[in-house]
Parts: C-alpha cells; structure tokens; sequence
C-alpha cells in the first residue's frame, strides 16, 4: 500500500513519511502536483494522496482537480494537509474530490485518526 | 494613518505554541523571552493578500534554526538548504494560522527564507511582536499590516 506525499517542503514530507510509514505505507513523494501526476502516468498508482495546497509549479488543488479528471484513478484516496484552514477552501477541495482535510499542524494521532475513518488503516485498540 | 485589522498577541502566542509543541515536541517548551536583540542567522517570511494584507516572520539565531532542522527532519546534520526548508514550513504554518484567524477571503503566498533577516514592506507596520525563548535561545514572530496611505 502506497502513499504518496506532495508537499513543496522537504521537511514536512519527511514527518508525514515517519507517520504513515508507522501506519504500515511505503511512500513515494513529490514536490509539487505536476511532480505528483508524473508519478501517476508513469503508473506509480498510490493508495493515498496526501496534498499541501499551496506548492509552486502545481498546487494542491489543481491537482486534486487533475486527478478527479481520469477515471483510471478514481480509486485514489486525496487527503489535503495545509495550513490553509478558510472554511471556503475547505468546501472547495472536497467539492474537487478530497476525500478528507487536515489543517497543520497536525499530530501524527489526527493523520492517523483520518485514515482510520477512511478504512485505510486499522482501528486502534486499547491495550 | 489608519490600521486594519491586526491578530491578537494571545492567538499569536496560542498558534505559535500549538505549531511548536506539533512538531519539536513538548519536552521543551516554548517560553515568553524578554524582548532582545536578536542575532538573527535564519527567518521566513509569509504574506498575505486579500481581505487583509499582512506579512508574517520568524527570525531564529543559527543555532536554533539548525536545532529546529535536525528536529523536524530528523538528521544529525545540516546542510543550509535544509534550514532555509525548515524555516520556511515553520513560517508557512504559522502564517498560514495567522491568516485564519483574520478576515477572508486572502491568499497566502510561498515563504520568502534568508539567512540574516528578510525585508519587510516599507509601507507596513509590527501590530504584533512575540518575543520567546525556546531551551534558553530567544526568537521572534512578527506580524506586520499594511499602513494605509
């Protein structure tokens, strides 16, 4: 199960890898969604996208919209994670077709938290 | 000369701390500092433009903003395009809770990074200085309307 993490900041895709590499994904990354849908049409399909929005070349949400426009990857899991928090962007990215949004910063608990709502990862049980 | 709307210091302080214990942990708290002169070796800076106009920095001395690397991504050592990275989600996040706190819609733009201290726009103000310290080193987060003409 992959993940691909698109995020302009090498640092925040390395704290992003450590979380869901801790969930069980391995990952792929890329620095801005142009760089994301290369990935994509060279067939590196992943199970889950997670998007900064505001990246140079392609953002978050242009490729969300990208993504949504190809029905071979409608399968694909696009969660936002940005500091972008207006309520009006929030409702924009889901009405492209993200499944889910996290503002940063974030614990690792609430990415986890998310993917566990999304049915990508098992639910946590109290030792 | 009027100003518009400015973030309180409380929400400043509140959001700075929430980014800070997010992602540098809680081990270490980041504490009020006196105001000081700083040696700053590293800031960012993020504007925002739209219903409201502002700029928002953070200026680190060069071992914190190293100290600050090594933390987030997790390495022994540095290279300088990995503090000017840091630095600048450091400043993305907490501008980009900035904006949130204040009238929309607005956009916010990619950090501006510097080693030494970034420009701020000669036609904008400090309507918020949060002076602290973080394992005894003092840092600053500025917040900077537009001045109207």
């Amino acid at each position: 199960m992959y993940a691909l993490i698109i995020d302009d900041s090498r640092a925040m895709r390395s704290i992003l890898r450590r979380i869901v590499t801790d969930l069980g994904f391995e990952t792929l990354e890329a620095a801005d969604g142009q760089e994301a849908l290369d990935h994509l049409n060279a067939g590196r399909i992943p199970t889950l996208c997670l998007i900064d929005w505001n990246m140079p070349v392609m953002d978050g949400y242009t490729f969300i919209t990208n993504v949504r426009a190809n029905s071979e990857w409608r399968d694909i899991t696009l969660m936002m994670v940005t500091t972008e928090s207006e309520h009006g962007q929030i409702v924009k990215a889901l009405a492209a077709g993200a499944h889910e949004y996290v503002i940063k910063p974030f614990t690792p608990d609430a990415i986890a938290d998310k993917l566990e709502l999304l049915g990508l990862v098992a639910k946590a049980v109290p030792a | 000369m009027t100003i518009t709307v400015e973030p309180s210091y409380d929400d400043v302080q509140m959001l700075v701390d929430e980014v800070w214990t997010s992602f540098l942990g809680s081990e270490e708290p980041l504490l009020p500092g006196a105001p000081t002169d700083l040696a700053v070796g590293w800031s960012a800076a993020v504007t925002v433009s739209g219903e409201w106009h502002g700029m928002v920095s953070v200026e680190l001395p060069t071992g914190l903003a190293e100290e600050v690397t090594r933390r987030m991504l997790m390495v022994e050592e540095t290279l300088d395009e990995d503090v000017a990275d840091a630095v600048g989600e450091l400043v993305n996040m907490i501008g980009g809770n900035v904006k949130s706190l204040m009238p929309g819609p607005s956009v916010l733009s990619l950090p501006v990074v510097a080693a030494g201290r970034v420009a701020r726009p000669s036609d904008s103000v400090e309507v918020c200085r949060l002076d602290a310290s973080w394992a005894g080193t003092p840092l600053l987060v500025s917040v900077y309307v537009r001045k109207d003409a």
